[in-house]
């Protein structure tokens, strides 16, 4: 589902990515993890395209990203759903607007909108703060916003910048439980976090970054 | 169709939230646009002023002495199928000198010297409105001069030619100031909506990564500064239509020899203001999500 082949990045003489090579498998849950400044957030901008590669090749869900042109990057985001620390909601808009706006650019259909929104407000269990407007949410709420509003389209890829970066840990265990409830749907997720308590003792695999290469893979 | 309902919902809303940004635009359009409404409403009435007075312009055909009365009526026939000229009024030799008797009046006298009539018969010519047109004139003259039977042509030249010149100064002017607005609507427009594309880069940013298009994000936008733009179109429309009236009516009093200048300016002539508004303002909506890096 997602391919890096010896893929580098530089930001003028810094050197972000190394020669990153690694694959992700369609349906699996992953993290990846290192040290600030590991290239953790450079390697997931990379995946929806925020960012581009100056060496190696990326494929995301079929998409070769070397030949994406820029008008096609919003088709190819809305298979990726991507969760942010600092949330990115738009504080002007109620919650259910938020999750809403995920269908609103792919042109959904109102009757369709209401009913997805609905059933994922649903799940995360917000369906009574859906009038709310986010600055009126703790901070576990609003990453259950972000997180119903990359899951709403049903992407087919799911990738977490530091999710519980902001959180307690009961909340952060919250959140950990959504993201294993959208991957057994069949969605590959991909999360990246410092956070080892994370990932410990889930089975899954880790990559490890460290001085911007792939250092190791680890099971958790 | 659903992306417009969302895009003008949006806009809108950003009318709303924004409106001190927005009715400063609004206020600085309508403030052009009356001017250049001002303008136009000035050129409209010395226009129907010029037209007016043209009505009494014409040629006049002098006919050559001792001419029969059938070659006289022979040219009357040829003038009325002439699709330049609009009335043809003939004046006998008798009937311009009794015209001549009465402008001098007691002078009159010094006319008993001549033992006869020693003024031509004429035909006096009034041309269409389309035809009054100094080159077009000057043409007919010649080829009326060239006619069997006539002596001579005269027609006022240099009136003719000062009018039309100062017509094509109104218009060159409207013109003119039509395109100074037009850029600066433009530019009020383009600033308008580059400050409100930069205040909500957080939102189009968060949109971005939703996956919407460049027309999803731009759209808004273009709508909001079409929105502005009719909205000071429509101020300047009211405002030109109060003043006139203001005018019209008021005018007279303190400033009599208006009232027979001033006319009532047609409905039609608010619509420009309002299409000129929203085109201005779209063309600077457009030039600025065009040249936005985003």
């Amino acid at each position: 589902m997602i391919q890096f082949l010896n893929v580098s990045k530089f930001y003028d003489s810094d050197t972000v990515l190394k020669d990153v090579s690694l694959t992700v498998a369609k349906g699996e849950l992953a993290y990846i993890t290192g040290p600030s400044g590991s290239g953790k957030t450079t390697l997931l901008k990379l995946i929806y395209c925020a960012e581009r590669p100056d060496k190696g090749r990326i494929v995301v869900a079929g998409w070769d990203l070397q030949k994406l042109k820029q008008g096609t990057i919003p088709y190819l985001r809305r298979n990726v759903g991507i969760v942010f620390q600092d949330f990115r909601l738009l504080f002007n808009k109620t919650v259910f607007e938020n999750v809403a706006l995920a269908l609103r650019v792919r042109d959904a259909h109102p009757h369709e909108i209401k009913e997805k929104v609905t059933g994922v407000l649903k799940e995360i269990r917000l369906m009574h703060k859906a009038d709310v407007f986010p600055s009126h949410l703790s901070g576990g709420e609003q990453q259950r916003v972000v997180i119903a509003r990359a899951m709403v389209a049903k992407p087919t890829v799911l990738l977490a910048d530091e999710p519980t970066g902001n959180l307690d840990a009961e909340t952060s265990g919250t959140i950990t439980d959504l993201f294993r409830a959208i991957n057994a749907r069949g969605t590959t997720v991909l999360i990246a976090t410092h956070n080892d308590s994370l990932f410990h003792g889930t089975g899954r695999r880790v990559i490890h970054l460290k001085d911007t290469c792939v250092e190791k893979e680890t099971v958790g | 169709m659903r992306t417009l309902i969302y895009s003008i919902r949006t806009a809108l809303s950003s009318l709303w939230h924004e409106r001190w940004i927005n009715l400063l635009s609004v206020l600085s359009i309508s403030i052009g646009l009356l001017i250049l409404g001002v303008f136009i409403a000035v050129a409209f009435n010395m226009d129907s002023a010029l037209k007016r007075w043209s009505k009494n312009f014409g040629l006049v055909v002098y006919l050559q002495e001792g001419l029969s009365s059938e070659a006289e009526e022979d040219l009357r026939v040829f003038f009325l199928k002439d699709p330049d000229i609009e009335g043809v009024k003939y004046i006998s030799k008798e009937e311009a000198l009794q015209e001549l008797r009465r402008i001098l009046g007691k002078n009159g006298s010094v006319l008993e010297g001549f033992e006869s009539n020693p003024l031509p018969s004429s035909f006096e010519l009034s041309l269409k409105d389309k035809s009054l047109e100094p080159p077009v004139v000057r043409r007919k003259a010649a080829q009326i001069k060239l006619l069997e039977g006539v002596e001579d042509v005269e027609y006022g030249e240099q009136w003719l030619s000062s009018l039309n010149a100062l017509s094509g100064i109104m218009k060159f002017g409207v013109v003119f100031l039509g395109g100074a607005i037009f850029v600066a609507i433009a530019f009020i427009t383009y600033s308008t909506v580059k400050i409100l594309f930069y205040r909500r880069r957080d939102e189009i940013e968060t949109l971005k990564l939703l996956g919407a298009t460049r027309f999803f994000i731009r759209l808004p936008f273009l709508l909001e500064g079409l929105f502005v733009g009719i909205s000071g179109g429509a101020v300047s429309s009211l405002a030109l239509w109060g003043i006139y009236s203001l005018v019209l009516h008021k005018g007279p009093e303190y400033l009599p020899s208006i009232s027979g200048f001033l006319v009532q300016l047609p409905l039609t002539a608010y619509v420009p203001a309002l299409l000129a508004g929203a085109v201005m303002s779209f063309t600077g909506s457009l030039i600025a999500v065009g040249k936005i890096r985003y």
